[in-house]
């Protein structure tokens, strides 16, 4: 079945876009919460914070269904590990805590 | 509203900690026999919980989206002018496993769909640890960030 090899590189490769995302603040679209506005792509805080969490999730998501639809052609062939689809994930998790260590070390 | 927002957050949070623990428990000690709490709470069929984790998580993680600009404004500064820095980094690290999980929710679906496959048990273990992990985690987090604001 195509979706149990799909899953698993869906799940990694959201893993994999989300941290790159976040890291570099790729956000596909950017919330102005003081003002109530939304803009497109990765936009500069105006009269207040700037909100980049929906866009980290937004460009990951397309990233992530982009890099499926692109393995389709390749996954028909050949399988998949599926072990990918939660150590990717998981790996990404510890990152992330090494990533904001900062924040309980000060 | 958002005080309303935030306790269906908190209430939805709750019921799908009950049904994550219920499943994750059942997947890595499972119990033959119902007898007293402890085999009780194991012996289900972790299975017959995935769609209603799927919706429960769905469900609270939109809710705590949309309540998620409040927090911004009001909670995060407060936490950042008191240099409360273990709290607010530890909502950074919220946010971050509950998005993780997010993505990995379609495969989670996947290997929980009956008839159950033998080869994915192990698949089945850890991505429902991922998640039980990161619910409670963000729970936890939630509620002393609520703690260290209130609600008003």
């Amino acid at each position: 079945m195509l979706s149990a090899r799909l899953t698993p590189i869906f799940s990694a490769a959201f893993a994999i876009a989300y941290v790159i995302a976040e890291q570099n603040n790729f956000a596909l679209f950017t919330y102005h919460p003081r003002i109530d506005e939304w803009g497109f792509l990765t936009q500069a805080p105006r009269n207040g914070p700037g909100m980049y969490w929906y866009g980290w999730l937004g460009t990951s998501i397309v990233a992530a269904g982009a890099v499926t639809a692109a393995s389709i052609p390749f996954v028909r062939t050949r399988s998949v590990p599926v072990v990918i689809g939660w150590a990717v994930p998981l790996v990404i998790m510890v990152l992330f805590v090494y990533l904001l260590r900062a924040f309980f070390f000060r | 509203m958002n005080v309303f927002l935030l306790i269906l957050h908190g209430l939805c949070a709750v019921a799908l900690l009950g049904a994550i623990s219920h499943q994750t428990v059942s997947a890595w000690w499972p119990a033959r026999k119902a007898m007293g709490f402890g085999p009780s709470f194991r012996a289900v069929q972790g299975a017959k919980f995935t769609k209603a984790i799927v919706i429960l998580f769905l469900i609270t993680f939109v809710l705590g989206a949309i309540i998620y600009p409040p927090y911004r404004l009001h909670g995060r500064t407060y936490l950042e002018t008191m240099r409360m820095w273990t709290v607010n980094g530890s909502f950074e690290l919220k946010e971050q496993f509950l998005a993780l999980s997010l993505g990995m929710l379609p495969f989670y679906w996947h290997v929980w769909r009956q008839p159950l496959d033998e080869a994915l048990t192990l698949a089945r273990k850890m991505s429902s640890a991922l998640i039980f992990f990161a619910v409670w985690f963000g729970f936890i987090t939630g509620h002393v960030v609520n703690n260290v604001r209130g609600i008003f």
